[in-house]
């Protein structure tokens, strides 16, 4: 295994450096300004240096659309677009995204985001099952925990704890494979994937070398599966070959290149060795989690990372992914490439939000707020006036396909009669977490997109002829379609559709196509009802955050 | 009081091989056996010993499936060449060499008078031959070439009753038929499913078969051996498992089952006193049961997966053939 | 036409082939057009052959035993009990239990020495479907989907990639994967049913079938104004291509074969399903998987393979007759492949185990030098004596084979990541 490694390293790796950026503190913006404002400074300042005039803010129900998919994870229902449409207060924006950070579905989207990318799977099939690990996540977001504590959690598990459990998942999926452990933790906290193979056409990066590919692994090296948990050793090393020399015992390295000086770097004398046994044998005995060590590398590597000084990597790494999730792009792409030769778009930007997310305890729901309140996030996503400017400019919103749950949540939601689901908050809520919940198995039906998604021909083939998902969504009592059909007039039938399914009122043009649709089908209005309802559904506009 | 008592089955030797053995035919009054391997050969050796020498015999140039002795003098053997070879064990010499079967032979059977010799392979066909001359007597067909999937059927298993008069064959898909040795008719079947898993879900492909065939002492019944039904075709995860049939009125009278394995061998007691089933999985096992009581006398295991078993005169001792290993072991009372 | 494919100008070139060019002239007309018709006309038949290449991968999961197949080892302590029989190519031997390939050599090359070092069905499954490991951060492409990129045709009526696995075991240890290629080159996978799902109307009349896609179209075009992207572009392409698909269910009818064919792949589920990729290659599909497991034999290896490898002779040896007589097999390339081989030592049950150290694969037809053997194991199949060769290699056959350049770059994000690692050669003696 480790050989094997070894020769991949030995042909191909590219060196990364250190993340730590250069842009010195002082000159950034001042700490105290709203994080909306610094973003706009930022983007604005680079759109005017490329001289590019963006694209104008998008209207009122594109935003609503989009803050709700991005805040809890579905379309708004027909009565919310309705009310913030018809709302003339100037800070209506402002109120909304505190009404939909306080909703409780807040919590679930942002747990459900969170458990696909700490999944981290290649296999897009397995993130939809929800496990313990989403309840973690999910109490967590409930009340806010910070990031840094969450990342703890994650790496020191107390499996004693029943609600801490599920944040034990994470290693104990790895753990029995260090070299993945390694690279999944460095890519999913630290935005750097230090397995760097097949880099070969990639431009050097003079800092990296493989002490620190094994110093990361040195922190994992003593963590193994003991009956079901993970426990840890106080002894054991990395030994490696290096490109050149002899074999070596890799130090305990931090990413920055901080070494650590730790004990146990040696072989145990029989003696320790027989005690540890002791400690851990007790455990498996009582089927209980085993005692910690005393020196805990594990522990070392939070402690390390959440260090002033060493801590961009964490934090710089969390804001990219949020940002990128949020615009479809993110400060620094890929985003397991976090490192000096792959420069952010925009430097001081990532750090000075960086650098609040940890003044601010790592609150994450303070940095969604912030991002959404900016002008670079609200802009329209249509772009008409010649060749659309480079995406790193943000002068344009970006299409983002739906996530499963989003679009399994949203097909429901613009599927169900509109008059029953009324604004009435708790009430509201209350339905919406039961769409959610029965929306598992038709999330399965879809693909987690990455980066370059494209929709596939299945997908196609599904709305157009499966009949359990036409069931679902399209017949029976309740749904969007019974409501149109006692509506006696064509055009505000497609009105309704329209405002209902894409959350936006209908255009004229729109009207009259739909309209012509429903007349030649008078013979049969519930099939033309349900045709329209499926043809809005199965629209690009259905089927993007937009 | 009876010579043999299961309960008191206890080790006597082991004699490590490199080789699988498939089959064992004992010498009359004697620790002497006749094995036939995976390296191809017939080997003679004497078990009463700790690492007896080995005296090579015949060679099929492939697998050695069964051998059967015919008197003292002359050795039968059969393998994966489709032959038969008759030869003298005493001088070591071949006598006859007949190509029997156009598939690979199964196993053998001898006459209790020693007068005819049954053989099975998967070209699905009993042969009968006159076990002096080697002569053909007949040939029994009536086994499906084809399992109900469109596979290659197996026929395993070949047995005389105690009286010669009838044979009977078992297959892949566990059919059992009854011959009547005198004119070849077909006397009876009766089918054991249970024995053959079919996984047309799962893995689809099949695993088991009738292993081990045994008539009662007055050949009422028949005993059919092999491996209960399987969730995981890849190995022999199922029970072992023995059933007993009423061969003339195709009626299951009983059935008994065992540890995971596959039961290869079956002995019925002459004097009623007990059914033995023979076989394993990754380790061997050993069934014996009181086919009057219906019930368990003992169950226990042995140190390799067993595919052959031959007891001594008084069934006092018996001697297992398997992989990598022969084991005796004495049941005295 | 808008531009979907990334790839480089020999890329384009490469897909220049004939339902390609004949696309231009309208999307429509070529969706609307079955398969089976375009074949019914005879110059675009000889065209299509010509010119298209396309790939069969009869997929042995489990892993399929080399000494039971293509590397016996009579005598051998390890050899098992069944005999090597003399092939149509003097010199060459395989298992007496595939006299029909025994007999039928002449398009087949045997590869006899694949060390591919890991025995766990999971990830060899990965690798031997991708030619190399998986590696954190990069979803690679399997076989299909970069066949489907580099051989299928942007408005092909018919599927790019058609990947057939009714066992239930196995079936998720690898199941077909685009990867970083996209969606637009998954397989169109079969796992219960010899007819795709969703590709039937269901409810719906013919009529308001079309005029309701008509509806999505016109209320979609709306909003892809001003908008695109690779993604976008292929939400309104996934649509355009539902008519053709579902014209092309026929072909997974084997119901419309004569008798005669039939017969001659067999009853069994392994055969129609060969004789369903049959169909499929001809209309132009250019990669076929067929799973057939499960062959992971830890009890009763003979048996079972004395079970399984007739089927596997009877309906390779089928599908290589069956190409030949309809001028496909210069232009498809068969290939047999599994995620390892199997132990020669025998345990306990009779059964062989997981081995990756010394195991054979099979390539027949189209560009393959038939009737050869590459590399060699030793005397009892425990290492490779001689040409020992990895999954890297065994794929950079298969791209040349195909006509691939095997040196070809991705490209994810800025990082090429080439069809096979730098360096690595095909086996150039197994080549036509």
């Amino acid at each position: 295994m480790l050989r094997s490694l070894l020769r991949v390293m030995v042909v191909t790796c590219c060196s990364a450096a250190a993340a730590r950026a250069d842009d010195s503190a002082k000159d950034l913006l001042a700490g105290d300004r709203p994080i909306e404002q610094v973003v706009d400074h930022y983007v604005d300042a680079a759109l005017k240096a490329a001289n590019v005039r963006p694209a104008p803010q998008a209207d009122d129900a594109t935003i609503m659309r989009r803050l709700s998919l991005d805040l809890v994870g579905h379309i708004p229902a027909l009565s919310e677009t309705a009310d913030f449409l018809a709302a003339s207060a100037t800070d209506k924006k402002v109120k909304l995204v505190d009404r939909l950070l306080a909703a409780p579905s807040f919590a679930r989207h942002q747990a459900q985001e969170f458990f696909t990318f700490l999944q981290a799977s290649d296999d897009p099939r397995r993130a939809a099952r929800r496990t313990p690990l989403f309840e973690y996540l999910l109490a967590g977001f409930r009340e806010n925990r910070g990031w840094d504590r969450m990342f703890r959690d994650m790496m020191l598990p107390d499996e004693k704890d029943k609600a801490m459990r599920g944040a034990g998942e994470f290693l104990k999926s790895r753990v029995r494979d260090t070299n993945r452990l390694t690279i999944d933790a460095s890519v999913v906290f630290l935005g750097v994937n230090v397995s760097c193979a097949q880099c070969h056409d990639h431009p050097h990066v003079s800092a990296w070398t493989q002490d620190h590919f094994y110093g990361m692994k040195s922190f994992f090296a003593r963590s193994f599966d003991s009956g079901g948990f993970v426990a840890e050793r106080d002894f054991g090393f990395v030994k490696y070959i290096p490109n050149k020399g002899k074999e070596k015992v890799a130090p305990v390295m931090f990413l920055t290149g901080k070494a650590l000086d730790v004990p146990g770097l040696k072989e145990p004398s029989k003696e320790e060795r027989k005690k540890e046994q002791e400690r851990l044998d007790q455990g498996k005995k009582k089927k209980t989690p085993p005692a910690p060590p005393q020196f805990s590398l594990r522990a070392k590597l939070v402690e390390t990372a959440l260090a002033p000084g060493e801590n961009d990597f964490f934090a710089r790494s969390i804001v990219n992914r949020v940002w990128h999730r949020l615009f479809g792009r993110g400060l620094v792409m890929p985003l397991d490439q976090m490192h000096i030769e792959n420069q952010a778009s925009h430097p001081q930007l990532l750090q000075w939000l960086a650098r609040d997310l940890v003044a601010h305890k790592y609150d994450l729901k303070r940095l969604i707020r912030g991002l959404v309140l900016s002008n670079a996030y609200a802009r329209g996503s249509r772009w008409e006036s010649g060749d659309m400017p480079p995406e790193q400019l943000f002068a344009v919103s970006r299409l983002r396909a739906l996530t499963p749950m989003q679009m399994a949540v949203s097909l429901k939601v613009a599927t169900t009669d509109p008059m029953s689901l009324t604004a009435d908050g708790k009430e509201l809520d209350k339905r919406l977490e039961g769409i959610e919940r029965s929306s598992e198995g038709r999330a399965s039906l879809f693909t987690q997109p990455g980066d370059n998604f494209q929709v596939s021909v299945s997908e196609a083939l599904l709305f157009t002829n499966n009949s359990n998902l036409q069931r679902e969504l399209l017949e029976g009592g309740g749904t969007l379609v019974t409501r149109l059909k006692q509506e006696p007039d064509n055009a505000r039938r497609s009105d309704l559709a329209v405002r209902t399914v894409l959350s936006r009122p209908a255009r004229a043009e729109e009207i009259q196509a739909i309209s012509d649709y429903l007349q030649r089908r008078g013979d049969r209005v519930e099939a033309a009802c349900q045709q329209i309802v499926w043809a809005l559904l199965t629209s690009a506009e259905f089927r993007f955050n937009h | 009081m009876p010579a043999s008592s299961p309960r008191n089955l206890r080790s006597v030797r082991d004699i490590n091989r490199r080789d699988i053995l498939f089959s064992v035919a004992r010498l009359p009054n004697s620790d002497t056996l006749i094995v036939g391997s995976s390296d191809n050969k017939v080997h003679e050796l004497n078990a009463g010993q700790n690492n007896p020498p080995d005296r090579e015999l015949a060679d099929h140039g492939r697998y050695v499936t069964s051998v059967r002795l015919v008197g003292t003098r002359t050795v039968v053997s059969g393998g994966y060449d489709g032959r038969l070879i008759w030869w003298d064990r005493e001088r070591g010499e071949v006598i006859r060499t007949v190509a029997a079967h156009t598939r690979w032979v199964r196993q053998l059977a001898v006459s209790p008078d020693g007068t005819k010799l049954a053989s099975v392979a998967d070209d699905m066909v009993c042969r009968i031959w006159n076990a002096t001359t080697g002569e053909r007597i007949r040939e029994l067909r009536g086994h499906a070439a084809r399992t109900p999937t469109n596979f290659g059927s197996m026929l395993y298993a070949c047995v005389f009753s105690a009286d010669g008069r009838k044979l009977a064959t078992g297959d892949r898909v566990g059919r059992v038929i009854i011959w009547n040795v005198e004119d070849g008719r077909q006397l009876g079947a009766v089918d054991a499913p249970t024995l053959y898993t079919w996984d047309g879900v799962q893995r689809i492909r099949s695993i088991g078969g009738v292993r081990g065939l045994a008539f009662n002492p007055d050949g009422t019944q028949i005993a059919v051996g092999g491996v209960g039904q399987i969730g995981n075709v890849d190995a022999l995860q199922g029970p072992s498992r023995v059933e007993v049939f009423n061969w003339a009125r195709a009626e299951r009278l009983f059935f008994f089952t065992g540890q995971q394995g596959i039961v290869n061998r079956l002995v019925w007691h002459p004097a009623n006193e007990w059914l033995c089933a023979i076989g394993g999985g990754s380790n061997g096992l050993v069934m014996f049961h009181d086919p009057a009581r219906r019930a368990s006398i003992h169950q226990g295991n042995i140190p390799m997966h067993v595919h052959d078993v031959a007891f001594n005169e008084d069934h006092t001792r018996l001697y297992a053939v398997g992989h990598q290993k022969i084991s005796v072991m004495d049941l005295r009372a | 036409m808008r531009k979907r494919f990334c790839g480089s100008g020999e890329h384009v070139i490469s897909r220049r082939g004939f339902l390609g060019t004949m696309a231009a002239g309208g999307v429509a007309a070529c969706a609307d057009m079955t398969a089976i018709q375009a074949l019914a006309a005879p110059e675009i038949s000889a065209e299509l052959r010509r010119n298209q290449k396309r790939c069969i991968l009869l997929w042995l999961a489990g892993g399929a035993s080399q000494l039971e197949t293509w590397d016996p080892k009579p005598g051998a302590v390890t050899g098992g009990p069944f005999q090597a029989i003399q092939t149509s190519v003097p010199g060459i031997h395989i298992s007496e239990l595939m006299p029909r390939m025994a007999r039928r050599l002449k398009d087949t090359a045997i590869i006899r020495s694949l060390n591919t070092r890991n025995a766990d069905h999971n990830s060899a499954a990965e690798m031997m479907m991708r030619g190399r490991p998986r590696e954190a951060g990069l979803n690679y492409p399997d076989l299909g989907a970069v066949l489907s990129r580099e051989l299928g045709q942007e408005s092909s009526p018919v599927p790019d990639y058609v990947a057939f696995y009714f066992a239930t075991e196995g079936r998720n240890m690898a199941p077909s994967n685009p990867g970083f290629l996209g969606a637009r080159h998954g397989a169109m996978d079969l796992y219960t049913s010899m007819i795709p799902e969703n590709i039937r109307r269901n409810g719906i009349s013919e009529q308001d079938h079309i005029e309701r896609a008509d509806l999505r179209g016109t209320l979609s075009r709306g909003f892809e104004r001003g908008r695109s992207s690779l993604t976008i572009d292929s939400h309104s392409h996934a649509y355009s291509r539902v008519r053709g698909l579902m014209s092309s269910e026929a072909l997974f009818d084997i119901g419309r074969e004569p008798q005669r064919i039939r017969d001659m792949y067999g009853p069994t589920l392994f055969g129609q399903q060969t004789l369903a990729a049959r169909r499929l290659v001809e209309a132009g599909v250019p990669f076929v998987r067929v799973g057939r497991a499960w062959w992971d034999s830890h009890g009763h290896n003979f048996e079972t393979h004395q079970e399984m490898v007739p089927e596997l002779d009877q309906v390779m040896c089928t599908l290589l007759d069956d190409l030949e007589q309809r001028g496909l097999l210069e232009s498809t390339l068969v290939i047999t492949l599994a995620e390892f081989g199997r132990t020669p030592n025998i345990n306990s049950q009779l059964g062989r185990d997981h081995f990756a150290s010394a195991w054979s694969c099979s390539l027949s037809g189209c560009g393959i030098r038939g009737g050869s053997v590459y590399g060699r194991s030793d005397a009892t199949g425990q290492r490779v004596a001689d040409g020992e060769i990895n999954a890297a290699r065994l794929f950079a056959t298969i791209y040349r084979a195909l006509g691939i350049n095997h040196r070809k770059n991705y490209h994810v994000g800025a990082r090429p990541i080439p069809l096979t690692d730098p360096g690595t050669e095909p086996i150039r003696e197994v080549l036509a």
